[in-house]
């Protein structure tokens, strides 16, 4: 997988970390050398304290929970019921997103497989994927 | 470190201020003070919470309580640790009171949010979490524990049953505490009635949105070990951190800041969670009272939800958890909440509970969260 320039740039700050998923629809993130995966910012591991060099993560992944949001905040006002995921990535790592139309519990699944996608709002939307993990795409 | 007590509690009506949170929480201030017997001249520290104080175009409360209250020159902080913010603030009243660095410390939480709208509040209660990380990627507060409590369900199988019996239980509690938001029973179509906020959570499954405001007096016995109340013998007070986000903690079917807190506080105190015979736990959410009694090792993983079926937690059953109508019922002044925990205690210790009198309660736990459980506060107290 191409790395468009290597990840250290755009981890460097949490808004290189924004700017690069917006620009590129790639996610970027951590791992320290404990083996930990995280997409949160930070400059040392929360697992074992050591150094955290910056990695690509996997766009894809499946849903470790969820949640049909009807009360949203004042940012998605437009855009409820969605749902809000948390995702196990591919490779590891975990990152949370939201998936738009899901309205109700019936049209989402545990484990299903999604696929992170840039939009018209800064954080990650996901996507369903198929049973080829969005290689195909 | 010297024994310290908590000598005198108040906690105002919770629900809707029709002053500033700054008025109730310098009248409560004065209640707080003079249940222990002292005048305000008698505090030498304040510690003042207020969250969301922004909301009312204000910051720098201590000052203003200390002058309302007549002692300006009383050095004053405010503490912050988002819906445990007064819990913590307590935990540093504990810390100069059992050092030796203040004699009687009053600590205050309040706050005032009835004037915004849902959607305002809403936007408000979602900065305890992780902006970028978290809120950005949509997620609001409830949403946030209703993916705990969709992993719990997957894991333990607990459901509307099991979320329910919390609700309506804690609903009854309130309905005798005329301190509480919400002093109504709830029945179990009612719950299962209402709306999905964030599924698998209700409306019922939700705290309110409250105004409110409460106050604790902290002393060491050897400076004032002669109040006209029956203190609260601090015997453990212990905060914990965990990873901030959700996402990157080991498990989504429990909070390690509440295990971790719950382990040291039973070690101070040289109790365990079998000793313990009233509760104020952390229910922001129903879910969140069975994470806080598993996570507490009151109940072993997976088993609260089947413990608060059969009623084993009812004010009048063996382990009472949450007799003043909880967070759930009695509302979530977010600054309040943590100290309105402990003056609960405080007049159950006393037996001035009214309808909601815990029989001789001997050994009592408050369990505090900030936010999903980044922060975590844990107090044990116990009788002189």
């Amino acid at each position: 997988m191409s790395d468009g320039g290597g990840p250290g740039e755009a981890a460097s700050s949490i808004e290189g970390l924004r700017a690069g998923f917006e620009e590129t629809g790639r996610l970027r993130g951590f791992r320290s050398a404990c083996g930990f995966v995280t997409a949160i910012w930070g400059l040392r591991c929360p697992q074992c304290g050591d150094r955290l060099e910056p990695a690509s993560l996997a766009s894809t992944g499946r849903i470790l929970s969820f949640t049909v949001q009807t009360v949203p905040s004042d940012e998605f006002l437009n855009d409820a019921p969605y749902a809000y995921v948390v995702v196990e990535l591919d490779g590891g790592g975990r990152v949370t997103g939201w998936m738009p139309g899901v309205r109700g519990d019936d049209e989402i699944a545990l484990g299903a497989r999604v696929r992170a996608r840039s939009s018209y709002k800064p954080g990650v939307q996901f996507e369903p994927a198929g049973d080829d993990g969005g290689r195909g795409a | 470190m010297r024994e310290t007590w908590v000598a005198g509690a108040a906690s105002g009506r919770f629900g809707r201020l029709s002053e500033t949170g700054r008025e109730a929480g310098t009248r409560v201030a004065l209640e707080a003070i003079e249940s222990a017997g002292l005048a305000p001249k008698d505090i030498d520290l304040t510690v003042v919470s207020n969250c969301f104080g922004i909301a009312e175009r204000q910051a720098h409360v201590g000052p203003l309580l200390n002058t309302g209250l007549g002692i300006p020159e009383v050095p004053s902080l405010t503490v912050e640790s988002a819906c445990s913010s007064s819990s913590a603030g307590l935990h540093e009243a504990y810390v100069h009171v059992a050092g030796g660095f203040a004699d009687a410390a009053l600590v205050v939480g309040f706050e005032r949010l009835s004037h915004l709208d849902t959607l305002q509040a809403t936007s408000y209660f979602a900065m305890g979490a992780d902006y970028p990380f978290e809120t950005r990627n949509g997620a609001t507060f409830p949403g946030l524990y209703a993916t705990l409590a969709r992993a719990h369900a997957e894991r333990f199988g607990t459901g509307p049953k099991e979320l329910g019996a919390v609700a309506i239980k804690n609903h009854a509690n309130g309905a005798r505490n005329p301190h509480a938001h919400f002093q109504k029973e709830i029945s179990e179509s009612t719950y299962l009635g209402s709306p999905m906020i964030a599924s698998p959570l209700r409306l019922y499954d939700c705290c309110p949105f409250s105004d409110g405001a409460a106050a604790l007096v902290v002393v060491a016995r050897e400076a004032h070990g002669d109040g006209p109340r029956e203190p609260l013998v601090v015997r453990a007070s212990v905060r914990s951190g965990s990873i901030a986000d959700l996402q990157d903690r080991p498990e989504l079917t429990g909070l390690p800041a509440t295990r971790l807190a719950g382990r040291r506080a039973f070690q101070a105190a040289g109790i365990g969670p079998g000793d313990l015979d009233l509760l104020e736990v952390h229910d922001c959410f129903t879910i969140a009272e069975l994470l806080a009694l598993e996570d507490l090792g009151v109940y072993t993983p997976g088993r609260a939800g089947r413990a608060e079926v059969e009623g084993e937690t009812a004010r009048d059953a063996r382990v009472p958890v949450n007799p003043s109508g909880g967070l759930k019922a009695k509302g979530h002044p977010v600054s309040a909440t943590g100290a309105s925990q402990v003056a609960e205690i405080f007049e159950q210790f006393n037996g001035t509970a009214g309808g909601r009198q815990v029989p001789h309660p001997e050994w009592a736990l408050a369990h505090n969260v900030g936010a999903t459980g980044g922060s975590c506060t844990v107090h044990i107290f116990g009788h002189r």
